[in-house]
């Protein structure tokens, strides 16, 4: 089942994903290839910020500058995947007035609007704050959610004929006479293999760069980063919390939803898969943080996880038109003589638009188009639905049989019929898909009831099929769990791991496959 | 000030039972509960040592076992004290609502994973359970009814399994205590029974999810069984617990019938302590600290989950007594790599350690408290959860403990 | 702002406390008759984390919640459900306003004294179908709800204007809070409990006092219930000061005084009140357990039952009347194993609750049908009306039987 493209992404992260996107809407076609769901890499482990860019402000202009245009164009094409909470920025005693006052002149040059608050209406708004913060500052921060702004993007380039596959990997990449002309890719679900052939190939892998590019015998130089990140089980502020100081770790608190994510830390990572935290990470955040806000002191922690971010060693630009700052755009013809082979990697989140645009704008003048960029003006189809909480409380009302609707999560309030929608769509192929796309598993207890729930609705689909025990995807689910919350396992939280552990390990005597004793049916 | 004979502090099985057991000596008791203790949650049939295979003798076996692991909780009173335990416990229960094995020893039943488990005593409800095989066996699904998922079970067990709404009822969001609650009522169960019937396509046994009433669980049985003439029986699922609250309300009803003074709600914070004695604990009810004294105390408050056992990130305590808590040396070590390991996480096996007497004693050996004993999941050196021992502990441990306080 | 925020909570993070264990599920009395209820898992710490100060309440069901307690007293990670349950509720109300008939039910206190004067005419009034037709249309109080008769003269006329005979100077003060529903519409419940005290040797005082602000409580209005709670305090701690204790009949009111006016409404002076408050059956019992008095009851052969209300469970001081009813020679006294009579106070008035209440109360009134006792006692007003709708049965305050058998009567 060989298939062809125009243009090949190889990457489902919020770059490939906007990338599709452009080109769509410059009625070019693709086809992206992914190795698992969208948001596998960086996009889908960071804080979930909308900077402002006020961050960067005082040490990097162009950086600010460049945020907080991609801050107000996606606050217009996006915003049913952003809440706008607003953002404080917010002086200690230990870090003066100096920086603050330097910190709002670059704001105000970088075109940032501030609000300069005392220590009493940032108190006033803030109640958690510690009660010796010297100032405040007011900037258009706000919380972004990730895998919905990258399933937007898909969805609005899917409509305009973009193709997707998840679950797939690149094995090898198809290269004859210095030309790469598509990729050999194998889907991981079934185990079947085949080739895609493109005319341009986009490796828009992110950290993992130089695992596409090793294919072709090529590299880059790439440092990984990990940053690590605490979920609070309760949602400490309205607003984006930062610190007003030079940027550094532990100086953000991001809130998403009903929880808070504290972070983060920047330490070299061994590979692409260390994403474990550490307990000194850890006690750093909670230390460091808790500066912010105290009671993050004696705060119950549902879970801890990292994202690995790429840091682009200096790289020789052979085409300065298209670099700015925060990321690198490698043309793998002039810097290696490889044909149809572009790199794209680096930036932040939600840069990622204008990191398309610019892949775009390369790619259309080599193909000799003259399509101008329509991404910042066309607004993601779902704009406009508002969504927030609440909306899940509100559902509570109507827990009546008139109105059956049937909880699943009980912690994030997810109903049964939001796990039938995504099902009916028929595009996902694993738990985890299901898990990406709502708010199950993402609560107090971590999926300890509802993802046995769910497996439950899955299983009379599977039976139907004819499919074999789902109980090797529940101790999966629980092993994968344990990564984010062994962490974070004190007080409360080493409460709850002795409740799962006695229903699942007691009650239910469940262990995974191999050990288990009459795991295929009874005598 | 009123002197009690005993305070236990744990409504937990072991506290329970500790209760019970000194109640029925004669003893003046009070006990004291934060709150409704882990019966609530997974207590449905008694586990004792699921190591044992199914058919083999309890008593050889067991008694081997603790051969083998001298540290264990079980080692205080080794088989003939865990069996007369027991056997106590079996009484408080009067026909027909009874425990007893399904066969010899140990025996599996199904559960709401759709796995087997093995567990030793088994309420009437669940009896069938255990003989159940994927040829004669149904599963009946209550539909809306998410904390027991019908398929889930049928399709592991590899037997049939139906999905069943009564739309009078409607059974979407009924929580399990109003299902048992329904069960109760005759002319409901009567017709879940006709609604099974209907569906079933020649077996001899019918598994439900755990809801078989809560006040006539064997009257549940008994309609449902005459209606499908089959056998039926309840399968556990995720909490809360209706067979388990059935035991915590038997245990209640006659603990207060008895005279006992049962105060449920609020936790004991402190214990004042002088001289190897406990001279008498404190209730917190905010904003009251209301002390009560007694001769002798059991400490039965669980581990984690019943507070029982406290741990901030460095290391683990145990809040009313003060007790030293044997645990892993830091905390880096409580928790394995990986969350399915054969053997416990360190940190389930942290814990009280005691004489043969269940008293508490320091790493000299030396008795901490003499007139206060250590009962229940809270005791150091088992893991319940990987032994499927949580309620042969508690039975044990709390008889035990009770017999040994008024003996001295 | 809303009440809510006016007034101070100890700040705890409570949500953090509950581990989703589902305890509470086993006992909560309305989740277990209707889904319309979620239930406390999920009204209390679930919902709480949805919660933002800032916005609109969004919970109307948090309205069904009776306020009984027992989330509190079954969960083991001590969340105080309950609790979090009334701030909702409290800010879910304070947004919507409060309705004429809450205004009114509010103030009994004041209401009732009005409609003792005029019992002549209220009670026979309160029978009138299509009064009651009309109460249910205009105010949503259910036409099928016994409405309780009220009686003139009060309590405190009575105590007031009753013969003081024997001699009573040197004998031990105590100080006797009665309650809006003795005062009005239980006059005998305090007559007994003020035979019993003076049986037992002390000389009873009526100290000034208003409604202890339940009801208010129980609706949301927090600062009503604060106003409330301020008077009183400011009209017993005297009492307190001088050396006098005090005892209670009613449950509930017990409850308010002991352990809301301090934890929940934070209120000064009310640790030193409530050190000094007590259920007079455990004041009594106390007597009898420290071999302090001589009242030895007289035989009564009966076949009764004793019901506990749920708020005496929350009082968490075990059951003080059963164990002074095991006293007396002959009585035939068992446990109604019935958890909630289902009334809620104010709750079970209410058309859009009164279905509820009743289905709560059925399990109770199947216990009674199978232990089939000739009087039932229980020490809260609430649920003497509802067992009494419900059963048939006389229902009377454990202090009125002791009365009944107490050595001089």
């Amino acid at each position: 089942m060989d298939l062809q493209t125009e243009v090949l992404i190889i990457g489902g992260g919020a770059t490939g994903a906007g990338i599709s996107r452009d080109l769509a809407l410059r009625g070019i076609p693709s086809l992206l290839v992914e190795k698992g769901d969208f948001t596998s890499g960086a996009s889908g482990r960071n804080q979930g910020l909308l900077h402002s860019g006020a961050r960067y402000a005082v040490n990097d202009p162009e950086a600010a500058r460049e945020c907080i245009s991609e801050n107000r164009i996606l606050r217009r094409i996006a915003p049913h995947c952003i809440e706008d909470t607003g953002g404080l920025f917010v002086s200690l005693p230990e870090d003066g007035h100096e920086y603050r006052a330097d910190f709002i002149r670059a704001c105000a040059a970088a075109g940032i609007d501030t609000t300069p608050l005392s220590p009493g209406e940032a108190l006033a708004m803030e109640p958690k704050l510690n009660p010796l913060v010297i100032g405040a500052v007011g900037v258009p921060d706000g919380a972004i959610d990730p895998f919905t702004l990258v399933v937007e993007n898909v969805r609005d380039a899917e409509a305009r004929g973009a193709r997707f596959l998840l679950h797939t990997e690149v094995t090898d990449l198809i290269c004859k006479d210095q030309r790469i002309s598509g990729a050999r890719v194998r889907d991981r679900v079934t185990g079947e293999e085949f080739a895609i052939t493109a005319s341009r190939i986009i490796n828009a892998t992110g950290a993992w760069a130089n695992e596409i590019l090793g294919l072709a015998g090529l590299s880059m130089g790439i440092a990984l980063s990990k940053g690590s990140m605490l979920i609070t089980n309760t949602r400490l502020s309205e607003r984006v919390i930062n610190r007003c100081r030079p940027p550094a770790s532990g100086d953000i608190i991001v809130p998403n939803d009903t929880v808070s994510i504290l972070g983060t830390t920047s330490l070299r990572a061994e590979d692409l898969e260390s994403h474990e935290v550490t307990p000194e990470e850890v006690s750093f955040l909670v230390d460091e943080l808790s500066r912010m806000i105290p009671a993050i002191k004696g705060e119950r922690f549902t879970r801890a996880y990292a994202g690995i971010r790429p840091l682009v060693q200096s790289e020789q630009t052979h085409d300065d038109r298209d670099i700015s700052r925060g990321f690198t755009l490698i043309d793998h013809q002039s810097r290696d003589g490889l044909e149809g082979l572009i790199t794209i990697t680096g930036g932040k989140l939600i840069t990622y638009r204008l990191m398309a645009e610019k892949t775009v704008d390369f790619i259309c003048e080599r193909m000799g188009l003259d399509v101008p960029c329509l991404t910042h003006l066309q607004p993601l189809p779902g704009a406009g639905r508002g969504h927030t909480f609440q909306d899940r409380l509100l559902r509570l009302r109507h827990q009546t049989p008139a109105f059956r609707r049937e909880l699943l999560c009980d912690c994030e309030l997810v109903p049964r019929e939001t796990v039938d929608a995504i099902l009916r769509e028929g595009k996902v192929r694993e738990l985890q898909d299901i898990l990406h796309r709502t708010r199950l598993a993402k609560g107090t207890c971590q999926g300890g009831f509802c993802v046995y729930r769910l497996l439950g609705v899955l299983n009379e689909r599977r039976k139907e099929e004819g499919l074999g025990s789902s109980n090797r995807i529940l101790t999966g689910f629980l092993e994968e769990r344990w990564k984010g919350i062994r962490p974070v396992l004190w007080g409360t939280s080493l409460k709850e791991e002795e409740l799962i552990e006695s229903i699942y390990k007691g009650l239910f005597n469940l262990a995974p496959e191999a050990t288990a004793p009459n795991e295929g049916g009874i005598p | 000030m009123k002197r009690w004979d005993l305070i236990v502090i744990g409504t937990g099985l072991a506290g329970l039972t500790a209760a019970r057991t000194a109640v029925e000596m004669g003893a003046k008791v009070l006990v004291i509960g934060r709150g409704m203790g882990s019966l609530a949650l997974f207590g449905n049939s008694i586990d004792v040592l699921g190591a044992i295979p199914p058919g083999a003798d309890m008593e050889t076996g067991v008694a081997d076992w603790i051969a083998a692991h001298p540290d264990h909780p079980y080692a205080r009173m080794g088989w003939p004290g865990i069996s007369e335990a027991l056997g106590a416990f079996r009484e408080l229960f009067s026909p027909p609502y009874t425990f007893a094995p399904a066969g010899k020893g140990n025996s599996l039943i199904p559960t709401g994973a759709g796995t087997m488990r093995p567990t030793y005593l088994l309420p009437v409800t669940m009896t069938a359970g255990a003989g159940a095989s994927a040829a004669d066996t149904l599963i009946i699904g209550l539909r809306g009814f998410k904390d027991f998922q019908g398929d889930t079970v049928s399709l592991h067990l590899q037997c049939r399994g139906v999905n069943l709404s009564l739309p009078r009822y409607g059974l979407e969001g009924l929580s399990a205590l109003a299902l048992a609650r329904l069960m109760d009522e005759a002319p409901f169960r009567e017709g879940l029974g006709e609604a099974i019937r209907s569906q079933m396509a020649g077996e001899r046994r019918i598994g439900l999810p755990a809801v078989l009433g809560l006040k006539a669980p064997a009257d549940v049985l008994g309609t449902l069984e005459t209606i499908t003439r089959a056998k039926v029986f309840e399968i556990p699922m995720l909490p809360p617990s209706i067979p388990g609250t059935r035991v915590f309300h038997r245990f209640r009803e006659f603990l207060i019938e008895k005279g006992a003074t049962f105060l449920l709600g609020n936790p004991a914070i402190s214990a004042d302590l002088k001289g190897g004695l406990c001279e008498g604990i404190t209730l917190q009810n905010p904003p009251l600290l209301t002390p009560y004294r007694a001769e002798r105390y059991i400490l039965a408050t669980g581990r984690f989950l019943g507070g029982g056992l406290q741990a901030d990130t460095e290391k683990i305590s145990e809040p009313l007594f003060r007790l030293p808590v044997s645990q892993p040396e830091s905390r880096g070590q409580w928790f394995r790599e990986r969350f399915f390991q054969p053997e416990a996480h360190p940190v389930h096996r942290a814990g009280i350690v005691t004489d043969q007497e269940l008293r508490p004693i320091d790493t000299r050996g030396r008795i901490i408290l003499k007139n206060v004993r250590v009962a229940g999941s809270i005791l150091a050196h088992h893991s319940m959860i990987e032994e499927h021992s949580h309620e042969g502990i508690a039975i044990a441990t709390g008889y035990l403990a009770a017999r040994r306080a008024l003996a001295s | 702002m809303t009440q809510l925020e006016q007034i101070t909570i100890p700040s705890r993070h409570v949500p953090d406390l509950c581990v989703r264990c589902a305890t509470c599920m086993a006992v909560c009395p309305v989740s277990r008759v209707t889904p319309l209820f979620p239930g406390p898992k999920q009204a209390g710490p679930g919902a709480q984390r949805f919660r933002l100060a800032s916005q609109d309440s969004v919970d109307d069901w948090i309205e069904l919640c009776t306020a009984c307690r027992l989330c509190d007293t079954a969960c083991p990670a001590g969340v105080p459900i309950s609790e979090l349950n009334l701030m909702a509720k409290a800010k879910y109300l304070g947004e919507r306003g409060q309705r004429v008939r809450d205004w009114l039910l509010v103030r009994s206190d004041r209401f009732g004294e009005l409609f003792s004067r005029f019992s002549v005419i209220v009670n026979p009034l309160m029978k009138w179908r299509a009064v009651r037709w009309l109460l249910d249309k205009l105010l949503g109080i259910d036409r099928r709800r016994d409405l309780p008769a009220f009686e003139s003269p009060t309590f405190r006329q009575w105590f007031r204007n009753r013969p003081v005979a024997t001699d009573i100077s040197g004998r031990r003060k105590i100080a006797y809070f009665y309650g809006c529903f003795t005062n009005t519409n239980e006059v005998d419940v305090g007559k007994a409990a003020v035979a019993c005290l003076e049986a037992y040797g002390f000389s009873v005082t009526l100290p000034p006092q208003r409604c202890c602000g339940l009801p208010r409580l129980g609706l949301g209005d927090l600062r009503g219930a604060r106003e409330m709670g301020r008077r009183n305090l400011s009209l017993l701690l005297p009492t307190v000061r001088e050396g006098t204790d005090i005892v209670f009949s009613s449950t509930s009111c017990g409850l308010m005084f002991r352990h809301e006016y301090g934890p929940l409404l934070d209120l000064s002076g009310a640790e030193e009140l409530a050190t000094h408050l007590f259920d007079i059956c455990g004041f009594l019992l106390r007597l009898h357990e420290e071999e302090t008095t001589a009242v030895r009851f007289k035989g009564l052969v009966a076949k009764a039952a004793y019901f506990t209300p749920c708020h005496l469970r929350s009082l968490n001081s075990g059951l003080p009347a059963l164990e002074l009813l095991r006293l007396v020679p002959g009585l035939d006294i068992r446990t109604i194993e019935a958890e909630c009579c289902g009334l809620g106070g104010l709750y079970g008035f209410k058309t859009e609750k009164y279905a509820i209440a009743e289905e709560i109360g059925k399990d109770l009134a199947q216990e009674v049908s199978r232990i089939k006792p000739e009087v039932i006692l229980t020490d809260c007003e609430g649920c003497r009306m509802q067992i009494r709708q419900l059963t048939g049965i006389k229902v009377l305050h454990p202090l009125q039987l002791l009365r009944d058998v107490l050595p001089s009567a």
